[in-house]
């Protein structure tokens, strides 16, 4: 199979759907000749032209209205965001429109549309561009929030969100970008709401989301040559959340790391904590459990502080062997 | 105004108490002298009352925590009255005169009680629900159980190293013959609750057709575990921090004893209608030591800090042994008292230990101790320091040896003795000077009259 960034895989997703469904357009700021904030629609609007990639102006709550109501009407919109940071900006339309619209008419009228925006720190963007704020949008009900983080599950999940008849909005990670990984040339869907095992293991489980998922990995790798085995597990989408898949894997391992790039105080992390310590595998846990999130305060613009305000690898490995008593 | 209660500094080497357990919850009405909680110092387990009468409004520590001399441990006063939320750590009124919780005005209500620790309160074990779910699988208490986790928190697989290893038993369930497995699916039998007598422990169909039979005793009794707490785990504490830090030099000798055999009998009498005890050698010996450490000042001392303490007084412990562990009660100035009120004080002294009624105070300030094992079949021994003291005298049994006297083989009553001493502040030469004049005052005691 042929290897695709992650870039690549949202903008094939995307091509895709369009040369399939009419109904489905593109919105946003400089996605036309420029080809969005990170290149993502680039050479999209030579193919599908000004009406179905259009550029708008530089105000995320027109950008965010216009989506909506085009949803109302039958069409498909995406909408990008440059950042994700700007999502404050889109706020009332998708929590008080978006989110509310569906429910409030009995099911007469529906918003089937996809927010995607670049989200998290690690380009040197600083503190108005680097934000990770999926927490906010997993607390309304009728939003759907996925976090992919490899090129095969952004293909796959984002074809999932167009297809959905509810607002999703679809978080890509700055740094997933460049990742690579093998990705099917024909459409394929990934059902959301389906957790997906990265790397299987006994001794202890960690539930990362998007780039903390790479970090995982890399940590599990680490601690593999010290003989503790790591089940790594990416959540893939927060609404609707695979609980259960957690469940199963800490029953297994008895115990549990949560990673997110977040800040930690009223991040995701503690959403699954607390499901842990309700669901069945409570009798299970062998160890407290751990989060792992971002410090609270703004993400600096010094690169070293940058890196230094969000979890590594190394700050993985440690809590997994804090929670074996192996440090 | 709230009213502290803290940690009582119940001996002069205490630093920090043990809470062993709580008598009264938060919230729960107290009265003057009614027993808060119980702690383990250094030395003993002991019960400390109010001195207040109130609400129990604070509990800051929960049990098992090590909380220092004079730190607050809770508050009591009227209900609703504000307490701090956190620790407010050193107590502000502890060194004022009145200050209640002096170890001698709860002397009423003193007691020791160092069997008693473990497994009374099991609900309040540190333990993860993993470990919590294995115990109550395999019906075992956590209280017995040793954590390895921080804070001695239990983990699952400190369950399960407790319990007999079921994992044996479950990879013998893998291997069984066919036939084996055949006939235990026929008669019903669980593959897992058999120990199979083949290789790695494959189950043969002899196997499975001896566990049918009603309770064949091939179950394997693990072995007996317990919490390592309380006066075993002081003396244990007391005993490696003496060994590791202080190096010890012990020399032995041999003292005649026929004198002292002699004058004991004519003691005997005498000191039973004054006191109703009867003499015996330890308080013989105790007298002699008492005489010899005044000769030796520089045996009877203390290293505290930088500084060696030269004591004037001669207090001497006396080791006693109980059940479970050992008590060492101070007899004060031995060196002033005579023989009847030795004896007397000994006596008591070693009924109140294994009764355990000793007071704090009873067991503090000794300068010496004697540790006589000469009640068994032991010549001698390498006795351990009893620290902050610097010697240690250890004695054996009175066995009649053949010895050269006067150009004559005779047998006499010979007792063996070690003494060991901290090279640190005792050299050889004043040691072996300081047991040689004890030597010499058991074989003349009438040397105990100058």
């Amino acid at each position: 199979m042929r290897e695709l960034t992650y870039l690549e895989a949202v903008r094939e997703a995307m091509s895709q759907e369009m040369r399939e469904n009419e109904d489905v357009f593109i919105l946003g700021e400089d996605i036309g000749v420029y080809g969005g904030a990170f290149g993502v629609t680039r050479g999209m609007i030579e193919e599908f032209g000004p009406e179905r990639i259009r550029n708008t102006p530089i105000s995320e709550a027109a950008i965010s209205g216009t989506a909506v109501g085009a949803a109302l009407t039958g069409m498909r919109p995406i909408l990008e965001l440059q950042f994700s940071d700007f999502m404050t900006i889109a706020m009332d339309n998708m929590v008080n429109q978006a989110a509310k619209i569906r429910y409030m008419y009995g099911g007469k009228g529906k918003v089937p549309m996809v927010l995607r925006t670049p989200a998290g720190s690690g380009t040197g963007a600083a503190a108005q561009h680097s934000q990770s704020l999926e927490a906010w949008m997993a607390h309304i009900p009728g939003l759907k929030v996925v976090q992919p983080s490899t090129a095969y599950d952004a293909k796959g999940l984002l074809k999932a969100a167009i297809d959905d008849d509810n607002p999703v909005i679809f978080y890509e990670h700055k740094l997933c970008y460049r990742t690579k990984s093998d990705v099917p040339e024909e459409a394929y869907s990934i059902p959301l709401g389906k957790a997906d095992i990265k790397k299987e293991g006994t001794d202890v489980t960690i539930v990362a989301t998007a780039i903390m998922v790479h970090k995982s990995l890399e940590a599990a790798e680490e601690l593999e040559k010290e003989g503790i085995h790591v089940e790594v597990i990416d959540p893939r989408t927060l609404v609707p959340l695979d609980i259960e898949t957690i469940v199963q894997s800490v029953k297994k391992t008895g115990r549990l790391v949560v990673v997110h790039e977040a800040v930690k105080r009223g991040g995701f992390g503690g959403e699954i904590a607390s499901l842990i310590a309700e669901s069945e595998a409570f009798d299970y846990l062998d160890a407290p459990i751990k989060r792992l999130g971002g410090k609270a305060v703004p993400i600096p613009y010094n690169p070293e502080l940058e890196k230094a305000a969000v979890p590594g690898v190394s700050d993985i490995v440690t809590a997994v062997k804090e929670t074996l008593n192996r440090l | 105004m709230p009213k502290e209660i803290f940690m009582p500094k119940l001996s002069s080497t205490m630093q920090v108490g043990t809470l062993l357990q709580w008598f009264k919850e938060e919230g729960d009405s107290v009265e003057v002298g009614e027993p808060l909680f119980e702690i383990m110092t250094d030395k003993i387990n002991i019960e400390v009352e109010s001195y207040e009468d109130g609400i129990l409004l604070k509990r800051y520590f929960e049990e098992d925590d090590e909380v220092p001399i004079n730190h607050v441990v809770g508050y009591i006063g009227e209900a609703g009255e504000e307490v701090p939320e956190s620790p407010p750590g050193e107590s502000g009124v502890s060194n004022k005169p009145d200050s209640p919780k002096s170890p001698e005005s709860s002397e009423q209500q003193t007691e020791t009680a160092p069997q008693e620790q473990p497994s009374e309160q099991p609900e309040k074990v540190r333990a993860t629900p993993a470990a919590r779910r294995v115990a109550r699988e395999r019906e075992v208490s956590l209280a017995e159980i040793e954590g390895s986790g921080p804070k001695g928190r239990v983990h699952q697989a400190d369950v399960e190293s407790f319990t007999t290893t079921a994992s044996a038993a479950a990879s013998s369930a893998s291997s069984a013959t066919p036939l084996a497995q055949k006939v235990a699916k026929a008669e019903g039998v669980e593959l897992q609750d058999i120990a199979g007598s083949g290789p790695r422990g494959k189950i043969y169909r002899a196997d499975v057709e001896k566990a049918k039979q009603p309770e064949a005793a091939s179950q394997t009794v693990p072995a007996k575990r317990v919490k390592m707490a309380g006066m075993r785990k002081i003396v244990a504490d007391r005993m490696l921090h003496s060994k590791t830090t202080a190096p010890h030099v012990t020399l032995n000798s041999e003292i005649d004893m026929v004198e002292v055999v002699a004058m004991r009998k004519r003691l005997l009498d005498p000191v039973e209608k004054q006191t109703g005890y009867r003499i015996s050698y330890t308080e013989i010996i105790m007298k002699a030591t008492a005489h010899a450490l005044k000769r030796h000042p520089n045996i009877n001392i203390s290293l505290e800090g930088n500084e060696i303490v030269q004591h004037d007084a001669v207090h001497i412990g006396l080791a006693v042994a109980l059940e479970d562990g050992l008590l060492v009660p101070v007899i004060k100035d031995a060196d002033r008292k005579g023989l009847a009120e030795l004896t007397a004080d000994c006596k008591s002294a070693g009924q109140k230990a294994k009764s355990g009624k000793l007071k704090p105070d009873e067991m503090s300030e000794g300068t010496f101790t004697i540790s006589n094992l000469g009640m068994y079949a032991v010549d001698t021994f390498n006795p351990v320091i009893n620290q902050p003291e610097s010697a240690i005298l250890g004695i054996g049994r009175i066995n009649e040896k053949p010895v050269g006297v006067d150009g004559q083989i005779v047998l006499r009553p010979m007792m063996g003795v070690s003494l060991s001493f901290d090279h640190r502040v005792i050299d050889g030469a004043p040691a072996a000077a300081f047991l040689t004049d004890l030597k010499a005052i058991l074989e003349n005691p009438l040397e105990l009259l100058m």
